[in-house]
């Protein structure tokens, strides 16, 4: 299960936002990802839940690309973890190609939101 | 004849307007539906981490391991078991770095046993510099090492390091461990932060220690790497280093 410490520590360690709004995205944001997440695995509104995902990516990659021109050792906490890493332990590059290729991915459904298994399909709407 | 063209002509506008409208009101409706979804999930996904970090501390862990009082002194660690162990481990922990609560999930055991055998002791260093909850755990492990029952109570602190320890929690936390309502007097240091200035200290003893880092581990003064470490080969070392 998230760990609710966990996910406010990989947030705080991008030091990007007030203290204030630490907790409430460190426990929002995955809720978030995953409510995303289940809208397009059912294919519902795919084109507009589509556009959402890649605007969080998008928000991603600046993110890591941030830390990385900063020059901060941290963790991306993608898919868990996150938190200040050593020095020699950043990932930046790969973490930044997979935001990148799953960024591909949502902007392909926002072009291409019909497929077989949607449930958009029984509906007559193009979103 | 021109008439009825007309005619037919309007009744198609008409129908199809209609059915723009009742496009554009589904499309409405769906998207409704999903910020509706949205915000559910997320919500509920807010209350059930706040649920998750303000409930009760779960029973703490049972240890055994020497619990006589310590004194506290500004900028020294605290330390945990028997004094005259041939081995030190010195621990920088914060009680709320996630890092060192998977440590002490993964070592935690290995490192109590040493503790109860008598082969080593701990210092501890109790950091805080993730948050308000950091402060007041540490500040509470200095009451509890000082009333007593600091060994069972850092074990329980990591236990339940999801929380994010008020000071009724901590008090809470200390009526688990102990069996009964711990001492007016603990309660007064929790809720006064009567070591405050102990915890100012040990951010600045780590600091000059070069510690970057929570997790940090020495074994006899020596660094140990933490990535590449087993519970097999940590045993391993402390045996070592008690024969040496």
């Amino acid at each position: 299960m998230i760990d609710p410490q966990s996910s406010v520590a990989a947030v705080r360690a991008y030091r990007l936002l007030p203290s204030a709004l630490l907790t409430i995205v460190g426990w929002g944001l995955p809720f978030a990802e995953i409510a995303l997440g289940v809208l397009l695995l059912a294919g519902i509104a795919t084109r507009l839940v589509a556009v959402a995902s890649a605007v969080l990516l998008l928000v991603f990659i600046a993110g890591v690309a941030s830390a990385a021109a900063r020059g901060l050792s941290i963790d991306c906490g993608c898919f868990g973890g996150g938190g200040d890493v050593a020095p020699g332990q950043t990932a930046y590059a790969t973490e930044i190609v997979r935001d990148v290729g799953l960024l591909l991915l949502a902007v392909w459904l926002v072009w291409q939101p019909r497929s077989r298994l949607t449930l958009d399909r029984f509906s007559s709407e193009r979103m | 004849m021109n008439t009825t063209k007309n005619l037919n002509a309007r009744e198609r506008a008409r129908l199809a307007a209609e059915q723009a409208a009742a496009r554009r009101r589904d499309q409405r409706i769906l998207i409704s539906v999903v910020v509706a979804f949205l915000v559910v999930v997320v919500a509920g996904g807010i209350t059930f981490q706040a649920w998750r970090t303000s409930r009760s501390p779960s029973a703490a862990p049972s240890a055994t391991a020497a619990a006589s009082p310590v004194m506290i002194t500004n900028g020294r660690p605290i330390p945990l078991g028997s004094a005259d162990a041939p081995v030190t481990i010195t621990l920088y922990e914060d009680f709320h770095c996630p890092h060192c609560a998977d440590f002490e999930e993964e070592f935690g055991p290995t490192i109590t046993q040493a503790q109860e055998s008598g082969e080593a002791r701990v210092e501890l260093y109790p950091m805080a510099f993730i948050d308000e909850g950091s402060i007041t755990a540490a500040n509470a492990m200095a009451c509890a090492a000082e009333a007593g029952f600091g060994q069972p109570y850092y074990l329980a602190l990591f236990a339940n390091h999801t929380l994010q320890w008020s000071d009724p929690q901590l008090i809470d936390l200390a009526t688990k461990v102990v069996g009964s309502p711990p001492s007016e007097a603990f309660q007064t240091c929790v809720k006064r932060r009567a070591h405050a200035d102990f915890v100012t200290s040990i951010n600045a003893a780590a600091d000059q220690n070069h510690v970057a880092q929570t997790p940090t581990m020495l074994i006899n003064g020596k660094d140990v790497a933490i990535e590449s470490l087993t519970p097999e080969s940590l045993k391993t070392m402390i045996t070592d280093a008690a024969q040496k």
